[in-house]
């Protein structure tokens, strides 16, 4: 278990203020939050590579506040992966281990091991500076991992891959982290990203934690104004009735709204939906199927940075959906204008019983 | 009516737009290039002009010049060892370390640089005859002597080693140690494994420019160490003795050997710039 205690550090003119915070044993935690948060800088902070001078950092209750790096067997993946340019594939996996007083042999049949169970054993004697993006990320990954860490820090692992090597790379990710039952604390500023892969996440943002929880609690809960406004508070609907429909799907009743969802048996309370999720249209979508697709009108228009917020009035129902600048630009929506909007049926979420709202 | 006599202004000085304009620039800078060039070739030439293969032969293979030659090689090389062996920690903490009156340490060191090599090497002597320099001196003899040579060769040549490896360093990403350490390398450690592999272009060029400046120098040497020949003579300073003693053919013999050391070392560092940087 990682303990940090009241951590404070300046560094230039940023700084993590107070930071408290607890990631349990085999635990994938991931922090998120925008770009100079000091994400980054926190998990440096767990590395070693700054000097903590205010607070404390545990790791299974020893404190290792004033270790070195090398003494304190976190694995670390920075950002961009940071390969030796000058050592080829495999002695950059075996990087790690030249400290191990392991032997040649042992050496070279746990680099084996390593490429195997990432995949890269036809890599082994490639140049680094000619693999792929993805390549890359699992020749660190192997490197990070040789000297067997308990816990492992990776510091936007997925964020310089394209969209379909992220994707698969998550899932894997999370998968032999779990095999091999190592703490992982994962920074990213990815949303879809924290919520597929997390047990628990933690927002930050200016240097503090604005609030530590599992994927629902943060997404659906936001505690502040921060987050929700960081992670586009959803809209969540109360329903009236509850309908299976059989092959997965079921369809519900809030207001004037019939919602068909993925889901199961159990009866639907609450369902939640990112305003992301909803498509706004000038004109009636053609064709059939004619479910999750209402009429309403724009009853607000508000501007986040890039982001349109368009509050539209749907069966006595206030739905919230977004869109990017220029896609509302290339629209003519205005205020009271009637609009036709879909809800993306896989991304409706049902939430459970329990009421934390209040 | 006022612009058009200012279009006619413009249009009737050909030289300073358009098309025209371009290539008189062109032209002109060419032209300045052009000139220094061969400013250079008329030099060299005029050394072969002076001098026939026999007496460039006789001359470069007297025992003098061949004993200057032995000096230089031997000096340069000692006194680019020593300056490496500081420059590398020295400008290691120039480029990663923070500490008070860093940017006039960093100013101190251009110093070297600028000033006349003459005045360095007036000051070493000066140095010398003090209290403390004298009991050194007492212990090691610098004075008109060759470890005087090595002494003002590394005074000359230690601050451009720093420099050169300073920016070596400073284009070394320092995440490369940070991920080191996490693997287990203390420090030190770190230093040997990452960052002197990351900087091997940037060490061998720097090695080469210092050892071939130390070649050269000639200024603080003789202040130091004199001119003394067959003593005190490096190839500088047989240059230097030759035109004393108005041997003109010998002098042609050291300078035309200093302008191959010279292009040896510029075509090697310009091979290893060529491999580009490792990153």
């Amino acid at each position: 278990m990682i303990e940090i205690k009241n951590l404070s550090l300046h560094v230039g003119t940023f700084s993590l203020k107070d930071i408290n915070l607890n990631i349990n044993d085999k635990e994938y935690f991931v922090i998120l939050g925008p770009t100079g948060a000091g994400k980054s800088l926190l998990i440096e902070c767990i590395a070693g590579l700054y000097l903590v001078k205010r607070g404390e950092i545990l790791v299974d209750k020893r404190d290792i506040t004033r270790l070195p790096p090398e003494k304190r067997n976190i694995g670390y993946l920075p950002q961009d992966y940071v390969l030796f340019p000058f050592l080829d594939v495999r002695r950059n996996i075996a990087f790690g281990l030249k400290q191990c007083k392991l032997n040649k042999a042992e050496v070279c049949e746990r680099t084996d091991n390593l490429c195997s169970l990432l995949g890269i054993a036809s890599l082994s004697n490639r140049d680094v500076r000619s693999l792929s993006g993805g390549e890359k990320q699992r020749v660190a990954m192997a490197r990070a991992l040789a000297p067997s860490p308990n816990i492992l820090l990776m510091d936007e692992p997925l964020s310089n891959l394209d969209v379909q090597t992220g994707k698969r790379l998550r899932l894997e990710l999370r998968q032999l982290t779990k095999q091999l039952g190592i703490t992982v604390v994962h920074v990213t500023h990815s949303q879809v990203e924290a919520e597929e892969i997390a047990d628990r996440i933690s927002i930050m943002n200016d240097g503090k934690l604005e609030q530590v929880g599992s994927p629902e609690e943060i997404f659906f809960y936001p505690v502040n104004e921060m987050v929700s406004d960081f992670i586009g508070s959803p809209n969540i609907l109360d329903c009236q009735t509850y309908r299976p429909l059989g092959n997965g799907l079921a369809e519900v009743s809030s207001g004037g709204l019939r919602v068909v969802l993925a889901h199961g048996d159990s009866p639907v309370k609450r369902i939640a939906l990112f305003p992301r999720d909803i498509y706004v249209s000038e004109t009636q979508p053609p064709g059939p199927p004619q479910v999750n697709r209402f009429q309403g009108f724009i009853s607000k228009i508000i501007q986040h940075g890039r982001l349109i917020r368009l509050h539209i009035n749907v069966g006595g129902n206030t739905l919230q959906a977004e869109m990017p600048e220029d896609v509302f630009e290339s629209m003519n929506l205005t205020v009271g204008k009637e609009v036709f909007v879909i809800l993306k049926l896989r991304r409706i979420r049902v939430l459970d019983g329990t009421d934390r709202s209040s | 009516m006022k612009g058009a006599i200012n279009n006619k202004d413009i249009e009737g000085k050909p030289g300073f737009t358009g098309i025209s304009g371009d290539r008189v620039f062109k032209v002109a800078t060419i032209a300045a290039l052009a000139v220094v060039v061969i400013f250079f070739v008329i030099l060299l030439f005029s050394l072969f002009s002076y001098t026939s293969w026999n007496d460039f032969t006789s001359a470069i293979l007297s025992s003098e010049i061949l004993f200057a030659v032995r000096l230089s090689i031997i000096t340069a090389t000692l006194a680019a060892i020593f300056s490496m062996i500081i420059a590398i920690p020295a400008a290691y903490a120039l480029s990663h370390s923070k500490f008070p009156g860093k940017s006039i340490v960093d100013s101190l060191l251009d110093l070297p640089i600028v000033l006349s090599p003459i005045a360095i090497g007036a000051a070493l002597l000066i140095f010398f005859n003090t209290k403390v320099g004298s009991s050194i001196n007492s212990n090691f003899n610098f004075v008109f002597a060759v470890p005087g040579i090595i002494l003002a060769q590394v005074t000359i040549v230690v601050a451009l080693a720093i420099r050169l490896l300073k920016s070596t360093l400073d284009s070394i990403d320092p995440r490369y140690e940070k991920v080191s350490r996490t693997l287990g390398y203390s420090k030190f450690q770190a230093f040997r494994s990452v960052t002197l592999p990351l900087a091997k272009n940037g060490l061998i060029a720097a090695s080469i420019l210092t050892w071939a400046r130390a070649v050269g120098e000639f200024g603080a040497t003789v202040t130091l160490a004199g001119a003394m020949a067959m003593k005190t003579e490096t190839l500088p300073i047989a240059i230097f003795l030759s035109l004393s003693s108005a041997d003109v053919q010998k002098a042609i013999a050291v300078i035309l050997i200093l302008v191959i050391v010279a292009l040896i070392a510029l075509l090697l560092i310009r091979k290893i710039a060529g491999r580009g940087p490792l990153i």
